[in-house]
Protein backbone atom coordinates (compact mmCIF):
# COMPACT_ATOMS: atom_id res chain seq x y z
CA UNK A 1 0.00 0.00 0.00
CA UNK A 2 2.91 2.33 0.75
CA UNK A 3 4.15 1.62 -2.76
CA UNK A 4 0.77 2.57 -4.19
CA UNK A 5 0.75 5.83 -2.29
CA UNK A 6 4.23 6.63 -3.54
CA UNK A 7 3.34 5.70 -7.11
CA UNK A 8 0.13 7.75 -7.11
CA UNK A 9 1.90 10.69 -5.49
CA UNK A 10 4.59 10.59 -8.16
CA UNK A 11 2.01 10.38 -10.91
CA UNK A 12 0.10 13.31 -9.46
CA UNK A 13 3.29 15.32 -9.26
CA UNK A 14 3.97 14.59 -12.91
CA UNK A 15 0.40 15.19 -13.99
CA UNK A 16 -1.67 17.35 -11.60
CA UNK A 17 -4.75 16.72 -13.75
CA UNK A 18 -4.54 12.95 -13.22
CA UNK A 19 -7.47 11.17 -11.58
CA UNK A 20 -5.14 9.20 -9.32
CA UNK A 21 -5.97 11.74 -6.65
CA UNK A 22 -9.10 9.63 -6.10
CA UNK A 23 -7.44 6.37 -4.97
CA UNK A 24 -4.65 8.36 -3.31
CA UNK A 25 -7.06 10.46 -1.26
CA UNK A 26 -9.15 7.42 -0.34
CA UNK A 27 -6.10 5.46 0.78
CA UNK A 28 -4.84 8.35 2.88
CA UNK A 29 -8.29 8.68 4.39
CA UNK A 30 -8.33 5.01 5.33
CA UNK A 31 -4.88 5.40 6.85
CA UNK A 32 -6.20 8.22 9.01
CA UNK A 33 -4.10 10.91 7.31
CA UNK A 34 -7.09 13.16 7.06
CA UNK A 35 -5.36 16.50 6.60
CA UNK A 36 -3.32 15.19 3.73
CA UNK A 37 -6.30 13.39 2.23
CA UNK A 38 -8.29 16.63 2.40
CA UNK A 39 -5.54 18.53 0.67
CA UNK A 40 -5.32 15.97 -2.12
CA UNK A 41 -9.09 15.83 -2.58
CA UNK A 42 -9.51 19.60 -2.56
CA UNK A 43 -6.80 20.08 -5.18
CA UNK A 44 -8.32 17.33 -7.28
CA UNK A 45 -11.73 18.96 -7.09
CA UNK A 46 -10.29 22.23 -8.32
CA UNK A 47 -9.49 20.48 -11.60
CA UNK A 48 -12.44 18.08 -11.66
CA UNK A 49 -15.29 20.05 -10.15
CA UNK A 50 -17.92 18.00 -12.02
CA UNK A 51 -16.55 14.62 -11.04
CA UNK A 52 -19.02 12.96 -8.63
CA UNK A 53 -16.35 10.60 -7.27
CA UNK A 54 -14.26 13.60 -6.25
CA UNK A 55 -17.16 15.07 -4.29
CA UNK A 56 -17.85 11.64 -2.80
CA UNK A 57 -14.24 11.40 -1.66
CA UNK A 58 -14.38 14.82 -0.07
CA UNK A 59 -17.60 13.86 1.71
CA UNK A 60 -16.01 10.73 3.17
CA UNK A 61 -13.03 12.71 4.39
CA UNK A 62 -15.33 15.29 5.93
CA UNK A 63 -17.21 12.58 7.84
CA UNK A 64 -13.95 11.22 9.22
CA UNK A 65 -13.05 14.74 10.31
CA UNK A 66 -16.39 15.06 12.08
CA UNK A 67 -17.55 17.71 9.60
CA UNK A 68 -20.99 16.29 9.02
CA UNK A 69 -22.66 19.22 7.32
CA UNK A 70 -19.80 19.62 4.88
CA UNK A 71 -20.07 15.91 4.08
CA UNK A 72 -23.80 16.29 3.49
CA UNK A 73 -23.26 19.20 1.13
CA UNK A 74 -20.69 17.27 -0.87
CA UNK A 75 -22.98 14.25 -1.20
CA UNK A 76 -25.76 16.61 -2.20
CA UNK A 77 -23.49 17.77 -5.02
CA UNK A 78 -22.84 14.14 -5.97
CA UNK A 79 -26.60 13.59 -6.30
CA UNK A 80 -26.95 16.66 -8.51
CA UNK A 81 -24.29 15.24 -10.79
CA UNK A 82 -25.39 11.60 -10.53
CA UNK A 83 -28.95 11.26 -9.23
CA UNK A 84 -28.62 7.48 -9.03
CA UNK A 85 -25.58 7.55 -6.74
CA UNK A 86 -26.44 5.05 -3.98
CA UNK A 87 -23.35 5.88 -1.94
CA UNK A 88 -24.34 9.52 -1.71
CA UNK A 89 -27.83 8.61 -0.51
CA UNK A 90 -26.41 6.28 2.12
CA UNK A 91 -23.95 8.94 3.20
CA UNK A 92 -26.63 11.60 3.50
CA UNK A 93 -28.76 9.19 5.50
CA UNK A 94 -25.82 8.59 7.83
CA UNK A 95 -25.27 12.31 8.35
CA UNK A 96 -28.92 13.02 9.03
CA UNK A 97 -29.04 10.13 11.48
CA UNK A 98 -25.98 11.44 13.29
CA UNK A 99 -27.58 14.87 13.41
CA UNK A 100 -30.63 13.41 15.07
CA UNK A 101 -32.91 13.75 12.05
CA UNK A 102 -34.03 10.14 11.81
CA UNK A 103 -37.10 10.74 9.59
CA UNK A 104 -35.00 12.40 6.90
CA UNK A 105 -32.33 9.73 7.28
CA UNK A 106 -35.00 7.12 6.64
CA UNK A 107 -36.10 8.95 3.52
CA UNK A 108 -32.60 8.90 2.06
CA UNK A 109 -32.16 5.23 2.88
CA UNK A 110 -35.54 4.47 1.38
CA UNK A 111 -34.51 6.22 -1.81
CA UNK A 112 -31.28 4.22 -1.84
CA UNK A 113 -33.23 0.99 -1.41
CA UNK A 114 -35.64 1.91 -4.24
CA UNK A 115 -32.88 2.87 -6.64
CA UNK A 116 -31.11 -0.37 -5.93
CA UNK A 117 -34.25 -2.45 -6.36
CA UNK A 118 -34.11 -3.52 -2.72
CA UNK A 119 -31.08 -5.66 -3.45
CA UNK A 120 -28.66 -3.94 -1.10
CA UNK A 121 -28.58 -5.92 2.14
CA UNK A 122 -26.59 -3.20 3.86
CA UNK A 123 -29.22 -0.59 3.04
CA UNK A 124 -32.02 -2.91 4.13
CA UNK A 125 -30.30 -3.64 7.43
CA UNK A 126 -29.52 0.02 8.04
CA UNK A 127 -33.12 0.93 7.29
CA UNK A 128 -34.38 -1.65 9.74
CA UNK A 129 -31.93 -0.55 12.43
CA UNK A 130 -32.69 3.10 11.86
CA UNK A 131 -36.40 2.59 12.14
CA UNK A 132 -35.85 0.83 15.45
CA UNK A 133 -33.50 3.51 16.75
CA UNK A 134 -35.65 6.26 15.29
CA UNK A 135 -38.60 5.20 17.35
CA UNK A 136 -36.51 5.64 20.47
CA UNK A 137 -35.31 9.03 19.33
CA UNK A 138 -38.80 10.27 18.60
CA UNK A 139 -40.01 8.92 21.91
CA UNK A 140 -37.36 11.03 23.58
CA UNK A 141 -38.99 14.13 22.17
CA UNK A 142 -37.66 16.98 20.07
CA UNK A 143 -34.34 18.65 20.64
CA UNK A 144 -32.12 15.61 20.81
CA UNK A 145 -29.13 16.34 18.71
CA UNK A 146 -29.04 19.04 16.08
CA UNK A 147 -27.52 19.75 12.74
CA UNK A 148 -24.18 21.52 12.91
CA UNK A 149 -24.21 24.55 10.66
CA UNK A 150 -20.63 24.21 9.65
CA UNK A 151 -17.71 21.84 9.79
CA UNK A 152 -16.46 21.10 13.27
CA UNK A 153 -18.86 20.11 16.00
CA UNK A 154 -18.41 22.07 19.19
CA UNK A 155 -19.15 20.15 22.34
CA UNK A 156 -22.59 21.63 22.74
CA UNK A 157 -23.58 20.51 19.25
CA UNK A 158 -22.40 16.95 19.43
CA UNK A 159 -25.44 14.71 18.94
CA UNK A 160 -26.90 13.56 22.22
CA UNK A 161 -28.58 10.30 21.41
CA UNK A 162 -31.49 9.16 23.51
CA UNK A 163 -30.56 6.34 25.90
CA UNK A 164 -31.65 3.64 23.51
CA UNK A 165 -29.65 4.95 20.58
CA UNK A 166 -26.43 5.71 22.39
CA UNK A 167 -25.06 2.86 20.31
CA UNK A 168 -24.44 5.41 17.59
CA UNK A 169 -22.25 7.63 19.78
CA UNK A 170 -19.01 6.76 18.02
CA UNK A 171 -20.40 5.93 14.59
CA UNK A 172 -19.07 8.96 12.77
CA UNK A 173 -15.61 8.54 14.30
CA UNK A 174 -15.42 4.90 13.37
CA UNK A 175 -16.60 5.64 9.84
CA UNK A 176 -16.38 2.75 7.46
CA UNK A 177 -13.28 1.20 8.95
CA UNK A 178 -13.62 -2.25 10.40
CA UNK A 179 -13.74 -0.81 13.90
CA UNK A 180 -16.07 -0.85 16.83
CA UNK A 181 -16.16 1.04 20.10
CA UNK A 182 -17.76 0.48 23.48
CA UNK A 183 -18.00 2.75 26.47
CA UNK A 184 -18.34 0.75 29.68
CA UNK A 185 -19.16 1.87 33.18
CA UNK A 186 -17.17 0.86 36.27
CA UNK A 187 -19.11 -2.41 36.41
CA UNK A 188 -18.33 -3.37 32.84
CA UNK A 189 -21.81 -2.53 31.60
CA UNK A 190 -22.23 -0.90 28.20
CA UNK A 191 -23.06 2.81 28.30
CA UNK A 192 -22.62 3.56 24.63
CA UNK A 193 -21.36 2.06 21.41
CA UNK A 194 -21.99 -1.30 19.89
CA UNK A 195 -20.08 -4.52 19.30
CA UNK A 196 -21.44 -6.78 16.61
CA UNK A 197 -20.07 -10.26 16.10
CA UNK A 198 -19.67 -12.08 12.82
CA UNK A 199 -23.29 -13.24 12.95
CA UNK A 200 -24.63 -9.72 13.32
CA UNK A 201 -25.46 -10.07 17.02
CA UNK A 202 -24.74 -7.26 19.44
CA UNK A 203 -22.38 -8.88 21.96
CA UNK A 204 -21.31 -5.65 23.63
CA UNK A 205 -22.38 -6.78 27.09
CA UNK A 206 -20.40 -10.00 26.88
CA UNK A 207 -17.30 -8.37 25.46
CA UNK A 208 -17.51 -5.53 27.95
CA UNK A 209 -17.81 -7.87 30.89
CA UNK A 210 -14.79 -9.86 29.77
CA UNK A 211 -12.50 -6.97 28.93
CA UNK A 212 -13.34 -4.71 31.84
CA UNK A 213 -11.71 -7.19 34.20
CA UNK A 214 -8.36 -6.38 32.65
CA UNK A 215 -8.42 -2.91 34.15
CA UNK A 216 -8.11 -4.20 37.71
CA UNK A 217 -4.95 -6.05 36.78
CA UNK A 218 -3.64 -2.98 34.97
CA UNK A 219 -4.27 -0.75 37.97
CA UNK A 220 -2.60 -3.23 40.30
CA UNK A 221 0.45 -3.61 38.08
CA UNK A 222 1.07 0.10 37.55
CA UNK A 223 0.60 0.86 41.22
CA UNK A 224 3.03 -1.79 42.40
CA UNK A 225 5.60 -0.97 39.73
CA UNK A 226 5.30 2.73 40.52
CA UNK A 227 4.91 3.80 36.90
CA UNK A 228 1.92 6.07 37.44
CA UNK A 229 -1.65 5.75 36.26
CA UNK A 230 -2.30 3.52 33.27
CA UNK A 231 -3.31 5.30 30.11
CA UNK A 232 -3.92 2.58 27.57
CA UNK A 233 -3.71 -1.13 26.92
CA UNK A 234 -3.14 -2.36 23.42
CA UNK A 235 -3.83 -6.02 22.88
CA UNK A 236 -3.05 -7.63 19.57
CA UNK A 237 -4.63 -10.94 18.70
CA UNK A 238 -4.63 -13.13 15.63
CA UNK A 239 -7.63 -11.31 14.24
CA UNK A 240 -7.93 -7.98 15.98
CA UNK A 241 -6.30 -5.04 17.67
CA UNK A 242 -8.06 -4.05 20.88
CA UNK A 243 -7.24 -0.82 22.66
CA UNK A 244 -8.58 0.13 26.04
CA UNK A 245 -8.30 3.34 28.00
CA UNK A 246 -9.74 4.58 31.28
CA UNK A 247 -12.68 6.90 30.84
CA UNK A 248 -14.55 9.29 33.09
CA UNK A 249 -15.83 7.96 36.44
CA UNK A 250 -13.78 4.75 36.37
CA UNK A 251 -15.30 3.79 33.06
CA UNK A 252 -13.51 2.04 30.26
CA UNK A 253 -13.43 2.73 26.57
CA UNK A 254 -12.73 -0.19 24.27
CA UNK A 255 -11.95 0.19 20.58
CA UNK A 256 -11.46 -2.93 18.49
CA UNK A 257 -10.34 -3.04 14.91
CA UNK A 258 -9.39 -5.66 12.41
CA UNK A 259 -5.80 -6.85 12.48
CA UNK A 260 -5.23 -5.07 9.17
CA UNK A 261 -5.84 -1.66 10.72
CA UNK A 262 -2.63 0.26 11.43
CA UNK A 263 -1.94 0.57 15.17
CA UNK A 264 -1.46 4.32 14.86
CA UNK A 265 -4.89 4.71 13.35
CA UNK A 266 -6.50 2.66 16.12
CA UNK A 267 -4.81 4.85 18.73
CA UNK A 268 -6.05 7.96 16.98
CA UNK A 269 -9.59 6.59 16.93
CA UNK A 270 -9.28 5.68 20.61
CA UNK A 271 -8.28 9.24 21.49
CA UNK A 272 -11.16 10.70 19.51
CA UNK A 273 -13.65 8.29 21.06
CA UNK A 274 -12.32 9.14 24.53
CA UNK A 275 -12.94 12.82 23.91
CA UNK A 276 -16.40 12.09 22.57
CA UNK A 277 -17.19 9.91 25.58
CA UNK A 278 -15.99 12.58 27.99
CA UNK A 279 -18.21 15.23 26.45
CA UNK A 280 -21.16 12.88 26.21
CA UNK A 281 -20.87 11.88 29.86
CA UNK A 282 -20.54 15.51 30.91
CA UNK A 283 -23.63 16.42 28.93
CA UNK A 284 -25.54 13.52 30.43
CA UNK A 285 -24.90 14.67 33.98
CA UNK B 1 24.31 -12.74 33.99
CA UNK B 2 22.03 -15.65 33.29
CA UNK B 3 23.16 -18.59 31.17
CA UNK B 4 19.80 -20.19 30.45
CA UNK B 5 18.43 -20.84 26.95
CA UNK B 6 16.75 -17.44 27.18
CA UNK B 7 19.87 -15.46 28.02
CA UNK B 8 20.59 -14.19 24.53
CA UNK B 9 16.96 -13.22 23.91
CA UNK B 10 16.78 -11.31 27.17
CA UNK B 11 20.11 -9.64 26.58
CA UNK B 12 19.00 -8.51 23.12
CA UNK B 13 15.82 -7.03 24.52
CA UNK B 14 17.58 -5.28 27.36
CA UNK B 15 19.95 -3.66 24.88
CA UNK B 16 16.99 -1.80 23.35
CA UNK B 17 16.89 1.84 24.37
CA UNK B 18 14.74 2.48 27.43
CA UNK B 19 14.30 -1.14 28.50
CA UNK B 20 14.59 -1.52 32.26
CA UNK B 21 13.90 -5.21 32.58
CA UNK B 22 13.20 -8.26 30.49
CA UNK B 23 11.99 -11.54 31.86
CA UNK B 24 10.68 -14.94 30.90
CA UNK B 25 7.84 -15.82 33.22
CA UNK B 26 5.62 -18.82 33.79
CA UNK B 27 2.18 -17.47 32.97
CA UNK B 28 0.33 -19.75 35.36
CA UNK B 29 2.14 -18.98 38.59
CA UNK B 30 4.04 -15.80 37.72
CA UNK B 31 7.38 -17.30 38.67
CA UNK B 32 10.49 -15.98 36.97
CA UNK B 33 12.14 -18.49 34.63
CA UNK B 34 14.93 -16.13 33.65
CA UNK B 35 15.49 -12.40 33.78
CA UNK B 36 17.76 -9.56 32.84
CA UNK B 37 17.14 -6.66 35.19
CA UNK B 38 18.57 -3.26 35.81
CA UNK B 39 19.68 -2.50 39.33
CA UNK B 40 16.73 -1.67 41.53
CA UNK B 41 14.15 -3.77 39.71
CA UNK B 42 12.32 -6.39 41.73
CA UNK B 43 12.08 -9.26 39.28
CA UNK B 44 9.66 -11.37 41.26
CA UNK B 45 7.19 -8.54 41.63
CA UNK B 46 7.44 -7.52 37.97
CA UNK B 47 7.00 -11.12 36.89
CA UNK B 48 3.96 -11.80 39.01
CA UNK B 49 2.16 -8.61 38.04
CA UNK B 50 2.97 -8.77 34.35
CA UNK B 51 2.08 -12.44 34.07
CA UNK B 52 -1.21 -11.83 35.83
CA UNK B 53 -2.04 -8.93 33.54
CA UNK B 54 -1.12 -10.81 30.39
CA UNK B 55 -3.04 -13.88 31.46
CA UNK B 56 -6.12 -11.81 32.20
CA UNK B 57 -5.88 -10.00 28.88
CA UNK B 58 -5.33 -13.21 26.97
CA UNK B 59 -8.26 -15.00 28.56
CA UNK B 60 -10.50 -11.99 28.17
CA UNK B 61 -9.67 -11.70 24.49
CA UNK B 62 -10.39 -15.34 23.98
CA UNK B 63 -13.68 -15.14 25.87
CA UNK B 64 -14.61 -12.12 23.76
CA UNK B 65 -13.95 -14.25 20.67
CA UNK B 66 -11.07 -12.04 19.60
CA UNK B 67 -8.70 -14.93 19.03
CA UNK B 68 -5.33 -15.77 20.51
CA UNK B 69 -3.37 -12.86 21.97
CA UNK B 70 -0.01 -12.22 20.33
CA UNK B 71 1.20 -9.06 22.02
CA UNK B 72 0.08 -6.79 24.83
CA UNK B 73 1.28 -3.36 25.77
CA UNK B 74 0.27 -1.32 28.79
CA UNK B 75 1.07 2.37 28.73
CA UNK B 76 1.34 4.28 31.96
CA UNK B 77 2.50 7.76 32.90
CA UNK B 78 6.04 6.71 33.69
CA UNK B 79 6.53 3.43 31.93
CA UNK B 80 5.30 0.61 29.76
CA UNK B 81 4.82 -3.09 30.26
CA UNK B 82 4.97 -5.29 27.18
CA UNK B 83 4.22 -8.99 27.04
CA UNK B 84 4.18 -11.67 24.39
CA UNK B 85 3.52 -15.30 25.16
CA UNK B 86 3.58 -18.77 23.83
CA UNK B 87 2.27 -21.88 25.50
CA UNK B 88 2.76 -21.25 29.23
CA UNK B 89 5.66 -18.83 28.98
CA UNK B 90 5.47 -15.07 28.72
CA UNK B 91 8.19 -12.74 27.63
CA UNK B 92 7.89 -9.50 29.61
CA UNK B 93 9.59 -6.16 29.12
CA UNK B 94 9.36 -3.11 31.35
CA UNK B 95 10.41 0.05 29.54
CA UNK B 96 10.54 3.81 29.85
CA UNK B 97 7.84 5.89 28.16
CA UNK B 98 10.38 7.12 25.60
CA UNK B 99 11.52 3.63 24.60
CA UNK B 100 11.30 2.63 20.95
CA UNK B 101 8.24 0.49 21.33
CA UNK B 102 8.14 -0.44 17.67
CA UNK B 103 11.53 -2.11 17.83
CA UNK B 104 10.76 -3.74 21.16
CA UNK B 105 7.50 -5.12 19.81
CA UNK B 106 9.17 -6.63 16.76
CA UNK B 107 11.91 -8.21 18.88
CA UNK B 108 9.43 -9.58 21.40
CA UNK B 109 7.09 -11.13 18.85
CA UNK B 110 10.05 -12.71 17.11
CA UNK B 111 11.47 -13.97 20.40
CA UNK B 112 8.11 -15.24 21.65
CA UNK B 113 7.87 -17.38 18.53
CA UNK B 114 10.99 -19.16 19.69
CA UNK B 115 9.75 -19.95 23.19
CA UNK B 116 9.39 -23.71 23.82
Amino acid sequence: MADDVRRWSDELARDPASLVFLPLGETLRRQGQLDLALKIATRGLERHSHNPDAHDLLARIAVDRGELQRAFDEWDMVLRLTPEHIGALKGMAFVRFQQGNTPEAEQYLQRAAEKNGGGDAEVAAALANMRGAGRGRRDAGPGTGGAPENGAQPASRIPRPAPNDSRALFADILGEHEQTALLLDDQGLVLAGIYVDGSGNDVGDEVGAELSGVTDSARRATRHLDIGEWRAIILETEVAVVTMAPSTADGLLVVAASKATPLGLVRRVLDRCLERARKWLEAAR
Amino acid sequence: MSSSPFASVLAALTRQRGVRASLVVDENDGIVVDSNLQIGQDGDRVAALAASLYRKARLSARAAQLGTATFMQLEAERGRICAAGRNDLVLVVVADPAANIGMIRVEMIKAAGGLP
